[in-house]
């Protein structure tokens, strides 16, 4: 075993987000691992390479136990990750990237050596056979190329095992192959590979043995031939349906809020359409990277959409930006609280008020008065525990603060609730709240827009579930006896992008 | 764990949110002590008063651009511009309130080119407005010959600047106006509102709204009108107008508003702080000249000062986080 864990654990507050994993990778194999959102890939990658402290277990490097304690240390253990947005400093040439965190080869006492630098990377890019310029800058670079300048980097200590997180996620086919060749050169010359991706067909064409992780926990390890796409997707989720207490039909009204052929300016949303009735919540379900933030910021005129329609009520949407959005009575939660949604040194009140802030005055006088009796009701309304109106919004819990985010959003009266990760860090109490909260929203008329990465969630609340991937949408399925499973299926779907969408 | 940390530095809570006022009560008392006679005299404290109107007008305009955490590093050069301005057209016969309007004016146009270029595009505000500054200066040593302009001022062109009402200046007065306008402005108006929210987090107020760009040249237009307005107020007070007049007043400015931010709970950048900052650097200037210690002593204390004002700030935000 080149790498070995014995009940491994992390714990983020009182979630387990790494429960009891024993998990080992052979000397020479490719190992894939696979799980869908959340489901502990990222954290146990960043135990492995020093970046978070394990809770609990032990792990092994070759038969002997280590403390990992720094990601300089992991790569001195021989252990070398290669992440999905790539560790490039853009301005640097190729030498000067691969020798980042390397002792520089110096000359005369104390000067860089660049020309002997230069042939020990050549050398050990012809012996894995990596073509990439190395006196270009980084940021002149198409994408595999950069991920190549990693790996070289990698290769230049001694590798013993290299993590792949994702890394064909914004290549092309042919791109992929190359990188494919290389992966299977490192192999062949003795190091080990754990490969993780969301793409089914990658794993079967790379792997020898693959992981199963479901919230946190190892659910088996398989030798590829063993199972097939639909066996590994079913160990992935529990067969997880809509609860039974939430069951009651809804009976939408109108199409109130229609996307048409939206395309993100930089890129991410290439062409989503859906339609939402009153009454309704759209749930949209996508695995890490489908764009479902970027066209919840697209739509909402946070980010820049190039092209496409966005209909309310049947009137073309002109001009959409997040001002004429809120005017026209559409908000958004976004999913970075901290960073797009809240002051977080500036008091309770100041947040709930913060979009509304025109409607106090008349006349050019400030209604301060109003403005404090405003921000106490919502206080009331939504439970919100605070010490006063006037505390920094920051002091509070993780729940209470996105209570606040929407009493700011309830304070402009919106039609159209586009919410991204509401419940994200938040208490169960305070979730249930939440989906109360929409649901009684949507009852009144609003529509909903609802994305989650957690697909228990997104069953219990969505009424419809659209599935997104690859930044467009695909299928649209009624949320009535559907399975946990046959969701994330939709999801591993192969795409044939020249067919169109839908 | 944070709600027992706050509780315990309540009362240096008081210290950090009051100690401006602190630190000017006692830079008083240290220079009543060593010399009550022409220190402490009614006629000085007019003085002072006056001494600080220049400073305050460019020091409240430029809060608003702090609030929105930009720079505008022009406000001097703007200022010098104004007081040229004004002076060239007083010359040529314009009377001088209309003179003191064209010239706020101008001011205010050469923020909003500041500011436009600043949100279209973008760009850091320190260095568009450090390359502005350069623009504006050559304009100004254009129109003033390169030289100090006082050859044919009107005497009206001065009764601002000297003038008063029985013992209280008219820039004490004006200085007063201002401080009230804009404390209600930033205080009690959506657009005050806006600015302040706009500093705690651009991206919040963006996804709120707000018209970011909008308001922050807003800021920009208002500061460089102030700037303007103080530099014809500086001609108007020494009775000419020179193309580098107002250049100090900018790294002045920024540093009464430094030191004032630390005056209120908030810690952000305030109307009154700052005037409690100017109130400082005059009270110091004031007294170390009747002291009659040498300019660059003077200096040097004040340069000091401001390094250990806005490092305390530091250390103080720091155990607040």
């Amino acid at each position: 075993m080149i790498l070995e864990t014995k009940g491994l654990c992390k714990q983020f507050g009182n979630m387990y987000a790494l429960k009891d994993i024993d998990f080992s990778i052979k000397e020479g194999e490719i190992h894939g691992l696979v799980g869908e959102n959340g489901a502990g890939k990222s954290t146990l990658i960043k135990i492995l390479t020093g970046v978070y402290h394990l809770d609990k277990g032990e792990i092994f490097v070759e038969g002997k136990k280590v403390i990992i304690t720094d990601p300089a240390q992991s790569r001195e253990l021989g252990i070398n990750v290669i992440h999905q947005d790539r560790n490039l400093i853009p301005i640097f040439n190729g030498v000067e990237n691969i020798y980042l965190g390397l002792k520089s080869e110096t000359k005369n006492l104390c000067f860089v050596d660049f020309k002997k630098m230069k042939e020990k990377i050549v050398k050990v890019m012809k012996e894995y056979g990596i073509d990439v310029p190395l006196d270009k800058m980084a940021k002149e670079l198409s994408s595999p190329q950069k991920t190549l300048f990693e790996i070289t980097r990698a290769m230049m200590t001694e590798c013993k095992l290299l993590i792949l997180d994702e890394p064909t996620a914004s290549l092309t086919d042919k791109e992929t192959k190359i990188l494919f060749d290389i992966i299977k050169k490192l192999n062949e010359k003795g190091t080990a590979i754990l490969y993780i991706t969301h793409r089914m067909d990658e794993i079967f064409q790379l792997t020898n043995r693959i992981t199963v992780f479901k919230n946190g926990e190892l659910v088996k390890t398989v030798n590829k031939n063993e199972i097939d796409k639909d066996g590994l997707i079913s160990l992935m989720t529990d067969k997880w349906t809509r609860s039974k207490v939430k069951e009651k039909k809804s009976d939408f009204g109108k199409v109130i809020y229609e996307v048409k052929n939206i395309a993100s300016d930089n890129k991410v949303v290439k062409d989503v359409s859906f339609k939402v009735r009153e009454r309704e919540i759209l749930g949209i379900f996508g695995l890490g990277g489908s764009g479902r933030t970027e066209l919840l910021e697209a739509i909402y005129g946070f980010e820049k959409v190039s092209s496409g329609e966005i209909y309310l009520e049947d009137k073309k949407l002109e001009k959409i930006n997040t001002t004429n959005s809120l005017k026209n009575g559409v908000v958004l939660i976004n999913e970075d609280r901290r960073g797009k949604s809240l002051i977080s040194t500036r008091s309770v009140k100041d947040n709930i008020v913060l979009s509304t802030i025109d409607n106090y005055v008349k006349k050019g006088i400030y209604n301060a008065k109003k403005e404090k009796e405003d921000a106490e009701n919502k206080v009331k309304e939504l439970k919100i525990k605070t010490s006063s109106i006037n505390q920094p919004t920051g002091e509070l819990s993780g729940g209470n603060q996105q209570k606040v985010v929407f009493a700011k959003a309830l304070m402009s009266n919106p039609k159209i609730f586009l919410c991204d990760e509401p419940t994200q860090a938040v208490d169960v109490k305070t979730r249930e709240e939440i989906h109360k909260l929409l649901r009684e929203c949507a009852d009144k008329g609003s529509a909903v827009v609802f994305v989650t990465s957690d697909l228990k969630e997104m069953l219990d609340v969505a009424d419809n579930i659209l599935i997104m991937a690859q930044g467009r949408t695909w299928e649209l399925i009624p949320n009535e006896d559907i399975t946990s499973e046959q969701i994330l299926k939709y999801c591993y779907l192969e795409r044939n992008l020249k067919n169109g969408n839908n | 764990m944070e709600t027992i940390n706050k509780k315990k530095v309540s009362m240096k809570g008081i210290l950090k949110a009051y100690g401006t006022i602190f630190a000017l009560i006692v830079i008083i008392i240290v220079f009543a002590a060593i010399n009550p006679k022409s220190f402490m005299s009614i006629g000085n404290f007019w003085n002072i008063t006056r001494q600080m109107a220049i400073l305050s007008v460019i020091a409240i305009g430029a809060t608003l651009i702090m609030n929105v955490e930009e720079f505008d590093l022009s406000l001097g050069t703007i200022a010098s511009f104004g007081g040229v301005c004004a002076a060239v057209l007083t010359i040529t016969g314009v009377p001088f309130i209309i003179a003191l309007i064209i010239a706020v004016i101008v001011s205010a146009m050469i923020g909003f080119v500041n500011g436009y270029i600043v949100t279209r595009f973008k760009v850091m505000s320190f260095i568009i407005t450090l390359a502005m500054s350069r623009v504006i200066y050559g304009i100004t040593y254009w129109m003033s010959g390169g030289a100090i302009i006082f050859n044919g001022i009107p005497e009206s062109f001065t009764t601002f600047g000297t003038g008063k009402i029985g013992p209280i200046f008219y820039l004490t007065i004006f200085m007063v106006v201002i401080t009230v306008i804009f404390y209600y402005l930033t205080k009690s108006t959506a657009f005050g509102r806006k600015l302040y929210a706009i500093g705690g987090n651009e991206q919040a107020s963006k996804v709120a709204g707000i018209k970011v760009s909008l308001y922050k040249t807003l800021a920009f237009t208002i500061a460089a009108a102030m700037a303007g307005m103080a530099g014809v107020l500086l001609a108007s007070r020494v009775g000419s107008a020179s193309p580098t007049a107002g250049d100090a007043y900018c790294l002045n400015a920024y540093a009464a508003i430094f030191i004032g931010k630390t005056l209120g709970k908030e810690g952000v950048p305030n109307v009154l702080g700052t005037l409690v900052g100017v109130a400082i650097f005059t009270v110091l200037a004031n007294g170390l000249t009747i002291l009659q210690v040498p300019t660059f002593v003077q200096n040097i204390l004040t340069g000091g000062i401001i390094v250990l004002a806005v490092v305390a700030q530091k250390i103080g935000n720091k155990k607040n986080a």
